[in-house]
C-alpha cells in the first residue's frame, strides 16, 4: 500500500530494488522525492496557533520587513485542514492544551510542528501550575525555536530547517516518517515516574522555596486540606 | 516629597509596624481630614470601619469590616458628596500563616476626582462578602476572578464559576499562600486532566443558562441612547 | 427530553462555593438535559484558536439567524499565573515579568510596574529618568495603537494598513533593541531608574521616527476615516453611553469615545503630565467608529508630547544616586569594596520595603492600568503584586455591546475594545 508500493524499485514487497536492497530509494523514486518534496517546501501553509508574545514575532515575519512569502508561507492557514505546518507561537497553558491537541489531530498528513519560542518548548519563564512544560508533552514536535521571543530570522530559520527535513523525506519511507503511535498520542511523553519524580512541589529548583516573603511562615505542610479534593 | 530628603527617607522613618490582624489601632500618618470620603465615614460608620491609614504617601485605605459592606460601597457611590461611580479593581490579598484573606477595593469618583482603597478581612474558616455587582457593573468579572483565585464567595452575585482557570479546576484556589507555584498535581496527572477536558464545555444552551428563546431586539442607535436613555442626563451633568 | 451524561462541567443545581457538605465533587458525573433542537436559535463556537480573536479568546454566541442575541466570552487560555510569579521574585526580578503581560507595549508595563514600587518605598526619581520614562510609555503607546490599527483594518477585511502599521512598527522594534537589545520584552526599567541610559544616536533615530510616521499616518488616515465600508462597518456598531461606560469600568479610549473626559494622564497626573501640552481625544457616540477616531487622535498626540519631551530632555543621572537602591557602575563594584558589598546586597537580597500597599494607575494605550503592590516590613518580594488589567474589565462588557449586533458586528466590537489576552489572563 501506498505510493512507494506501486513504483518500480519501491517497497519491501518487491525483489528488485535499488543499489541499496528492496524497499530502498531508486533514481525514479528519488527524482519524484525531489519533485514532491521541491513541492511541499516551497508552498508550505502555516497554521499559526499564535497565543503570545511570539505570536507578534510571528506576524512581524509575515511582513514586510521580513516577509514570509518569499518562502511561499504568506497563506497563513488559520484552518489546520489546509495547514501544513503548525506554528505554536507562544506560552500554551494547560487550559489550551487540549484545543492545540484537537487543533494537531485536525490537520492532515503530512504535518510538522514547530515549536517557537521558550514557553512552547519548555515552559520558558513559566514554571507554575497552570503551564505546560513544553508542548512536546502534547504533540510531536519537529523543530524547537529558542528565544523570548525568537527574533523573525530565528523563526524563518527553523522555517528552513523544516524545509529541509522536507527535503530529505521519501516516499518510499512515507509511513515511517509519517507514524504516530497511537499509545502515546495524548499521553505525556515521559514515563509517568520519570515526570511525578521531576515535577513534585519545589522539587529541583534552587530558586523556589515555600515562603515568599519570609514574613508569613506556612502553617499547612501536609497534604492539602482543600474541601474541592474530597 | 520634599527634595530636601534623600529617597529612603521615607522608607527609612517609615510608618509604625503593624501586622495584617491588628484592629482598631489608628493610624500613624494622616488625618482623616485630609480626605473628606474617610472622616465621612469615620462618621457615617463607626463601627464598621476598624482602621484607615496612609500608604504610599497620598493613598488612604480603609478597612471595614465585611458584615455590611455593601451599604457602606452603596453610600460610598450614592452620596452625592463622594459619588465614588468608578469601580477600579476587586482583588483579594492573602498573607498567609492563617490570617484572614483581605478583599481590597479600588475605587474613583470621576465626578470629584478621589481615589480611595477599601479593605475587608474575611476569616479563613468564613470567605464570603456580599457582591457589588449590583452597584458596579465592573465587579462582575473582577470578583470572579477573585473567587476563582482566593476561594472567596460572593453573595449574590449572578454568575460565580471559575473565570481564569478551567471550571473543573481541583488542585484549589492558585494565589492562596498555602498553594504551591508548581500546583499540587503532578505534571503528569495536571496534562492527563488537562488532555481530557471537554473543549466543547459551554456549548449548550442550559449550560448557557437559559433555554427559553426570547424576543430579538436590535441593538440601540447611538441617536436612541442620546434621545431618553439614563445616558442623557449624564451628559448634562457633565457639563 | 433526552439526557447525557458529563464527566467535568457545570451544570445547573452544581454549587461553585468553597466546599462543605453536600457539595458534589466536581470529578463526579451528572445528567443535564439535552436541549430541544428545534428552536431557531443556533451556538457557534468562535476560538480560541481564531484569527479574528486578538489572542485565545473563546466567544460563545447565540444567534437567531445572523444577530447574536447572546454572546459569552470564555478566557483563561493564556493564564500564565504572573500575580504568583511575582509573589516568589524580588521586585527588579519582577520587571521582565510585566513584559510579557502587554505585549504589544511592553515599555508602559516596565514603567509603571516600577512607578509603583517607587510610590511605595518612597523613593523619589531624577528627573531625566522622568522624561525618558515619558518617552518610552508615550513610544509605547504609538506602538501599541498601531497594532490595534493594523490588525482591526485586518478585520474589516482592510489588509494594507496592516502591512503599513508593521512597517512603522519595525522602526519602533529598532528603538527598543537600541535602547535595551530586544524588540518585544524590553526590560527597560528598575526600582530607582533604568537599566541602562538612552545610548548615542538613540533620540536622532526616535526624531527620524517622529518625522516620518504621521505621514503615514495620514495614508492610514485617508485610507479608512473616510472610506465608506469601514464607515458603515463601524458607525452605530457597539454603542454604549457614558454612564453605562463609567458602570462597566471602561477605560482608556474606550470610555472616552463613549464620552467621559477621563484620562489619567489628566485627572491623576504622573511625572509632571500637567506641564505638557496635549489633548485628549473625546468621543461622542460610544461606537466603534469613535473609538478608531480617538485612538488615530491619541496617535498624533503622543507625537506632539514626544517632541515637548525631546526637548526638555534633562542631563544628570538615570538612576537614583543611592546605592541601596541602585547597583553601583561596574568599576566601582570591581574596585570599591562598599561599592562591591552594596552590590552584593541588592544582587542576593533586593531593595527592603516597608510595610504597605500602593495602588499605581496610569494611563496605557489599553485604558487605566493599575499596579498593585503589598509589601510587609523588610520584604524583598511582595506578598501580592496585582496588576489591574484594562482590557480584563473593557472584555466583560462585550455580552453587552453585542447583542442585536451581526456576528460580523461582533468581531469588530471585539477589534475596536482593543483587547489584549495577556493582560487579561495573566
Amino acid at each position: 500500500m501506498g505510493l512507494g508500493d506501486k513504483l518500480p524499485g519501491g517497497g519491501s514487497s518487491k525483489t528488485t530494488g535499488g543499489i541499496f536492497g528492496p524497499g530502498s530509494p531508486t533514481f525514479l523514486t528519488s527524482k519524484i522525492d525531489a519533485i514532491v518534496n521541491w513541492g511541499r517546501l516551497n508552498s508550505l501553509w502555516p497554521m499559526p496557533f499564535g497565543t503570545a508574545c511570539c505570536a507578534i514575532e510571528m506576524m512581524a515575519s509575515a511582513a514586510s520587513n521580513y516577509d514570509l512569502a518569499r518562502f511561499g508561507m504568506e497563506r497563513m492557514s488559520f484552518s489546520p485542514r489546509q495547514a501544513d505546518v503548525l506554528i505554536c507561537a507562544g506560552r500554551v497553558p494547560y487550559k489550551l492544551a487540549p484545543v492545540l491537541r484537537r487543533i494537531w489531530d485536525q490537520m492532515p498528513q503530512p504535518k510538522w510542528a514547530i515549536s517557537m519560542g521558550a514557553c512552547a518548548s519548555s515552559g520558558g519563564v513559566f514554571d507554575v501550575y497552570s503551564m505546560v512544560q513544553g508542548i512536546d508533552t502534547i504533540i510531536p514536535v519537529d523543530v524547537y525555536i529558542p528565544g523570548c521571543p525568537p527574533r523573525p530570522e530565528g523563526l524563518i530559520y527553523g522555517l528552513m530547517m523544516i524545509q529541509e527535513k522536507i527535503r530529505q523525506e521519501s516516499l518510499t519511507r512515507h509511513f515511517e516518517h509519517r507514524a504516530e503511535d497511537p499509545a502515546t498520542v495524548a499521553r505525556p511523553r515521559a514515563n509517568e515516574e520519570e515526570v511525578v519524580g521531576l515535577t513534585g512541589p519545589f522539587g529541583n529548583s534552587t530558586q523556589q522555596d515555600a515562603l515568599s516573603t519570609g514574613a508569613s511562615p506556612r502553617t499547612d505542610e501536609e497534604a492539602p486540606t482543600d474541601p474541592l479534593l474530597g | 516629597m520634599s527634595d530636601s530628603k534623600s529617597p529612603l527617607d521615607a522608607v527609612e522613618e517609615g510608618p509604625a509596624s503593624s501586622d495584617g490582624g491588628d484592629s482598631g489601632a489608628q493610624a500613624s500618618t494622616g488625618s482623616p481630614d485630609d480626605h473628606p470620603t474617610v472622616a465621612a465615614l469615620l462618621e457615617a460608620f463607626p463601627d464598621e470601619v476598624q482602621r484607615y491609614r496612609l500608604n504610599a504617601g497620598d493613598q488612604y485605605v480603609v478597612w471595614i469590616r465585611p458584615d455590611r459592606s455593601h451599604e457602606i460601597l452603596a453610600w460610598l457611590k450614592n452620596d452625592p458628596e463622594h459619588l465614588y461611580d468608578m469601580m477600579s479593581d476587586v482583588t483579594g490579598v492573602d498573607y498567609g500563616g492563617g490570617r484572614p484573606v483581605e478583599v481590597v477595593y479600588q475605587m474613583y469618583s470621576t465626578t470629584h476626582g478621589l481615589a480611595l482603597r477599601i479593605r475587608c478581612p474575611l476569616p479563613l474558616d468564613a470567605l464570603e462578602i456580599d457582591s457589588v455587582c449590583d452597584l458596579w457593573n465592573s465587579a462582575n468579572w473582577l470578583e470572579r476572578e477573585v473567587f476563582d483565585l482566593f476561594g472567596v464567595t460572593f453573595r449574590d452575585h449572578p454568575d460565580l464559576r471559575r473565570i481564569l482557570m478551567p471550571d473543573d479546576y481541583a488542585e484549589g484556589y492558585p494565589l492562596r499562600k498555602d498553594f504551591p507555584l508548581r500546583g499540587r498535581f503532578s505534571r503528569a496527572e495536571q496534562t492527563r486532566r488537562a488532555l481530557n477536558q471537554d473543549v466543547e464545555r459551554f456549548y449548550l444552551a442550559e449550560d448557557l443558562g437559559h433555554g427559553v428563546p426570547q424576543e430579538v431586539e436590535s441593538a440601540p442607535s447611538p441617536a436612541a441612547l442620546e434621545s431618553g436613555a439614563p445616558g442623557a442626563e449624564r451628559e448634562g451633568e457633565q457639563g | 427530553m433526552a439526557t447525557k451524561t458529563v464527566e467535568f462541567g457545570v451544570g445547573p443545581g452544581r454549587e461553585m462555593g468553597p466546599g462543605g457538605v453536600g457539595t458534589p465533587s466536581p470529578l463526579a458525573p451528572f445528567d443535564i438535559p439535552e436541549p430541544d433542537i428545534g428552536t431557531e436559535r443556533m451556538l457557534i463556537n468562535i476560538g480560541p484558536q481564531h484569527p479574528a480573536t486578538h489572542g485565545v479568546l473563546r466567544l460563545v454566541c447565540e444567534l437567531d439567524g445572523e444577530t447574536v442575541t447572546e454572546v459569552t466570552p470564555h478566557i483563561g487560555y493564556l493564564h500564565s499565573s504572573f500575580e504568583k510569579l511575582g509573589e516568589y521574585r524580588t521586585w527588579n526580578q519582577i520587571v521582565p515579568l510585566t513584559d510579557r503581560m502587554d505585549y504589544l507595549a511592553p515599555l508602559i508595563y516596565n514603567c509603571a510596574y516600577v512607578m509603583s514600587v517607587e510610590k511605595l518605598m518612597g523613593i523619589e526619581v531624577t528627573e531625566r529618568c522622568k522624561v525618558v520614562r515619558v518617552i518610552l510609555m508615550e513610544l509605547d503607546r504609538i506602538f501599541g495603537h498601531l497594532l490595534w490599527l493594523g490588525t482591526t483594518a485586518i478585520d474589516v477585511g482592510a489588509f494594507t494598513p496592516f502591512l503599513y502599521s508593521f512597517q512603522q512598527r519595525e522602526k519602533i522594534y529598532g528603538l527598543h533593541e537600541a535602547l535595551t537589545g530586544a524588540r518585544i520584552t524590553t526590560s527597560a526599567t528598575r526600582v530607582g531608574g533604568m537599566m541602562a541610559d538612552l545610548p548615542d544616536g538613540w533620540l536622532d533615530q526616535l526624531l527620524d521616527f517622529l518625522d516620518n510616521f504621521p505621514k503615514t499616518l495620514a495614508e492610514v488616515h485617508r485610507l479608512l476615516t473616510g472610506n465608506q465600508i469601514h464607515i458603515g462597518r463601524t458607525q452605530g456598531v457597539g454603542a454604549i453611553s457614558a454612564d453605562d461606560a463609567i458602570n462597566y469600568g471602561f477605560t482608556g479610549p474606550n470610555l472616552r469615545a463613549a464620552g467621559v473626559p477621563y484620562d489619567v494622564r489628566k485627572d491623576r497626573p504622573y511625572y509632571d503630565y500637567e506641564t505638557y501640552d496635549f489633548e485628549v481625544p473625546v468621543g461622542e457616540h460610544g461606537d466603534c467608529y469613535d473609538r478608531y477616531l480617538c485612538r488615530m487622535e491619541e496617535m498624533r498626540q503622543s507625537v506632539r508630547i514626544l517632541h515637548q519631551a525631546m526637548a526638555r530632555l534633562p542631563g544628570g543621572p538615570i538612576n537614583v544616586e543611592d546605592p541601596n537602591i541602585s547597583l553601583p557602575s561596574k568599576t566601582d563594584a570591581m574596585s570599591d569594596m562598599e561599592s562591591m558589598i552594596h552590590h552584593f546586597k541588592l544582587i542576593t537580597e533586593g531593595i527592603p520595603a516597608p510595610e504597605g500597599d500602593c495602588y499605581m494607575a496610569i494611563e496605557a494605550s489599553k485604558g487605566e492600568l493599575g499596579m498593585y503592590v503589598v509589601a510587609e516590613e523588610g520584604g524583598t518580594k511582595p506578598v501580592r503584586w496585582r496588576v489591574r488589567p484594562p482590557s480584563f474589565v473593557n472584555l466583560s462588557v462585550i455580552p453587552k455591546l453585542a447583542e442585536g449586533h451581526l456576528v460580523s458586528d461582533l468581531i469588530m466590537i471585539n477589534a475596536s475594545l482593543d483587547i489584549v489576552l495577556g493582560e487579561i489572563d495573566r
